[in-house]
C-alpha cells in the first residue's frame, strides 16, 4: 500500500514536471459545442471562428495551441482550477465575471441578444406571463431573462445550447433567449422558427478570459489580438464565420 | 439517407473518433479489474489477520467502500488526490506569502499539477480498484473460508509447512469459491466504466453524447434533430456483447480453476 502511494505520488511529480517542460503551450477551454465560435466538425476536430483565432494568437506569441473542451457551466471553475490557461468560448464581458476573471481585448463586438420562439407566434413582451422562456445556464441571456421575466414565468435553463434549441423546437419552451450570432444560422436554416420582439444589448463585446493572475500572458495575448485586428485578421475571420463586418479595420 | 452516404457518415471522423474512445472504456475495466483484485487480496488478508487492529482497518474498508455511491466516491478520490499532491507542490515551491495568502488555489502557479486524460485515467483505474477492491475482499475472504478445513488439516499431516499450505492448498483452491463472485464484481466494474466521461475522459458515453446531439446548421455536418438515443442504443449493445464475452471467459476460467478438484456445487 505505501509503495504504491509512493508510485502514485512519483508517478504524479514527473507528470507536472513533464507538464511544466512543455512549456509555451497555451491551453484554450472551450465548449465546443456553440456554432459558429466553436465546434466539433465531422471529423471530430474543433472548428469554428475561436479555433482558427485562437491558433493565430497563438502563432504570433510563439505558443503551441492545445484546445481542450470543457462543458460551459464549469468553464470558469476550471479556468481558475488550472485545466487550462484561457478561455475562448463566444463568453461576453461582463462586471460580473470581471470579479473572477480578466478578459483580453474584444475580438467580437457587442452580440445581441435574440429570442426565437414558432413560426408566427407573437407574445407581448411587455406583460409577458405563464410562459415557458429556455436559456443556456451561466449566460448572460440567463441572468437577463431571470430578471426581467422571472417572475411571471418559467424559466428553463439548459446545460447545452444545441439541447436548448431542439426543446424549442419540440415545443417544450414557448421562446429562446440567446445570442444572435448562435441562433441566426439556426434560424435561417430552419423554417420552423423565427426572431420574435426587438433584439437586447446584455452584456460587452467577446473576449478570452485569463485567470487574474496571469498579467504577462494577458499582456501578450492583447498584442497580439491588436495585431492581428489591425492587419485584417479578424475582419477576415468574422467575415468567414459570421458572414458580418467589417469591425476593426483601420 | 440512402445506404451509400449512411457508411460514409459513420465512418466519418467523428464517428471513427467514437469508436476508437471504446479504447478509455476497456482500459478503464482490465486495469480497474487488476487494481480490484490487488486492494481484495490486501482487503482480505487484513480482515483475517491475527492482529484486531488490522482486522478492524479490513472490516472498515469493505464496509465503507460497499456503502459509499460509487459515482460519489468516484467524483472524490481524483479531486482529493489532486488537490493534496499540488498542496505538497505548494510547500515545496511556493513562497510563504503565496501560502499565507490563501485566496486562490494552488497558492502559485509552480504547485499546479495541470491533469490530462491519461491521469485522469490512471485515477478512474485506481478508484475503481479501490471501490469494486472492497467487493473483492469479501468474496477473496469468503472464499478463503471455503476451503474446507479437512483439506488444511490434511496438508498439516502430510508434514507442508504452513506457507505452502497457504498458497498451495488455501489459495490454490480459494479461486473455485471465489470466481462467481468475482465474475459478478467484474460485471459491475464493467457497468462503471460508464461513468468516466464524469472525469472529462472523452469515453463512449461522452462521445455518443456529443454525436447525438441535434445539429441544424449544414456547416457542422449531416443536420439532423436529436439522435441520442441511437447512439446510447449501440452503447446498450456494446454492454451486452461485454457481458456476454464475460461471461464466457469466467466459464471458462471456473472450469480452469476447478481442474483436478471435485465438483463442489
Amino acid at each position: 500500500m505505501r509503495k504504491l502511494l509512493t508510485t502514485m505520488a512519483v508517478a504524479a511529480v514527473v507528470a507536472s514536471s513533464m507538464s511544466a517542460q512543455a512549456g509555451n503551450t497555451l491551453r484554450i477551454g472551450t465548449e465546443g459545442a456553440y456554432a459558429p465560435w466553436n465546434y466539433l466538425d465531422d471529423d471530430g476536430k474543433l472548428a469554428g471562428y475561436e479555433i482558427d483565432l485562437g491558433n493565430a494568437i497563438c502563432e504570433k506569441i510563439s505558443y503551441k495551441c492545445e484546445f481542450v473542451q470543457n462543458e460551459w457551466d464549469s468553464i470558469i471553475p476550471n479556468l481558475i482550477a488550472g485545466n487550462y490557461d484561457a478561455i475562448m468560448a463566444g463568453m461576453s464581458v461582463t462586471d460580473e465575471r470581471k470579479e473572477t476573471i480578466n478578459f483580453t481585448a474584444e475580438y467580437f463586438p457587442p452580440d445581441p441578444s435574440r429570442f426565437a420562439a414558432a413560426k408566427d407566434m407573437e407574445f407581448d413582451f411587455a406583460n409577458l406571463k405563464g410562459k415557458k422562456i429556455g436559456v443556456q445556464g451561466a449566460t448572460i441571456q440567463a441572468d437577463y431573462v431571470n430578471e426581467t421575466f422571472g417572475a411571471d414565468n418559467d424559466v428553463l435553463s439548459y446545460e447545452n445550447p444545441d439541447q436548448s434549441i431542439a426543446d424549442l423546437i419540440g415545443g417544450n419552451v414557448d421562446i429562446l433567449m440567446a445570442d444572435a450570432s448562435f441562433l441566426e444560422p439556426v434560424v435561417n436554416a430552419l423554417g420552423s422558427i423565427s426572431f420574435v420582439g426587438e433584439p437586447v444589448a446584455i452584456g460587452g463585446g467577446v473576449a478570452a478570459g485569463l485567470r487574474q493572475k496571469d498579467t504577462e500572458l494577458l499582456k501578450a495575448i492583447d498584442d497580439a489580438i491588436v495585431v492581428l485586428k489591425a492587419d485584417g485578421t479578424v475582419d477576415k475571420l468574422i467575415k468567414q464565420y459570421f458572414d458580418k463586418g467589417p469591425f476593426f479595420a483601420q | 439517407m440512402d445506404w451509400q452516404s449512411s457508411i460514409e457518415y459513420i465512418t466519418n471522423g467523428k464517428h471513427l473518433a467514437w469508436y476508437a474512445s471504446v479504447r478509455f472504456t476497456l482500459i478503464a475495466a482490465v486495469l480497474g479489474a487488476l487494481f480490484a483484485v490487488f486492494f481484495g487480496l490486501i482487503g482480505a488478508g487484513l480482515k483475517q489477520s491475527k492482529w484486531s487492529g488490522l482486522r478492524l482497518i479490513g472490516t472498515v474498508y469493505t464496509n465503507m467502500l460497499r456503502g459509499i455511491p460509487d459515482v460519489l466516491f468516484f467524483l472524490f478520490l481524483p479531486l482529493a488526490f489532486e488537490q493534496t499532491v499540488e498542496y505538497f507542490l505548494a510547500q515545496a515551491s511556493c513562497t510563504s506569502a503565496e501560502l499565507a495568502d490563501g485566496s486562490t488555489w494552488p497558492p502559485c502557479a509552480d504547485a499546479q499539477w495541470y491533469l490530462t486524460t491519461t491521469e485522469y485515467l490512471l485515477m478512474a483505474c485506481v478508484t475503481f480498484g479501490i471501490v469494486y477492491g472492497a467487493f473483492a475482499a469479501n468474496v477473496i475472504h469468503g472464499a478463503m473460508q471455503a476451503v474446507p478445513k479437512g483439506q488444511l488439516e490434511a496438508a498439516m499431516a502430510y508434514g507442508f509447512s504452513p506457507k505452502q499450505i497457504f498458497w498451495n492448498i488455501k489459495v490454490r483452491q480459494m479461486w473455485v469459491y471465489a470466481l462467481p463472485g468475482l465474475s459478478n464484481v467484474w460485471m459491475l466494474l464493467v457497468k462503471a466504466t460508464s461513468l468516466l466521461s464524469l472525469l472529462q475522459i472523452p469515453d463512449i458515453v461522452l462521445w455518443a453524447e456529443r454525436l447525438g446531439a441535434a445539429n441544424y446548421v449544414a456547416f457542422k455536418g449531416l443536420i439532423h434533430d436529436d439522435w441520442r438515443w441511437k447512439y446510447y442504443l449501440v452503447l446498450f449493445v456494446f454492454y451486452i456483447i461485454l457481458a456476454y464475452v464475460s461471461e464466457r471467459f469466467f466459464n471458462w476460467l471456473q472450469s480452469r480453476a476447478g481442474r483436478g478438484m471435485i465438483e463442489v456445487r
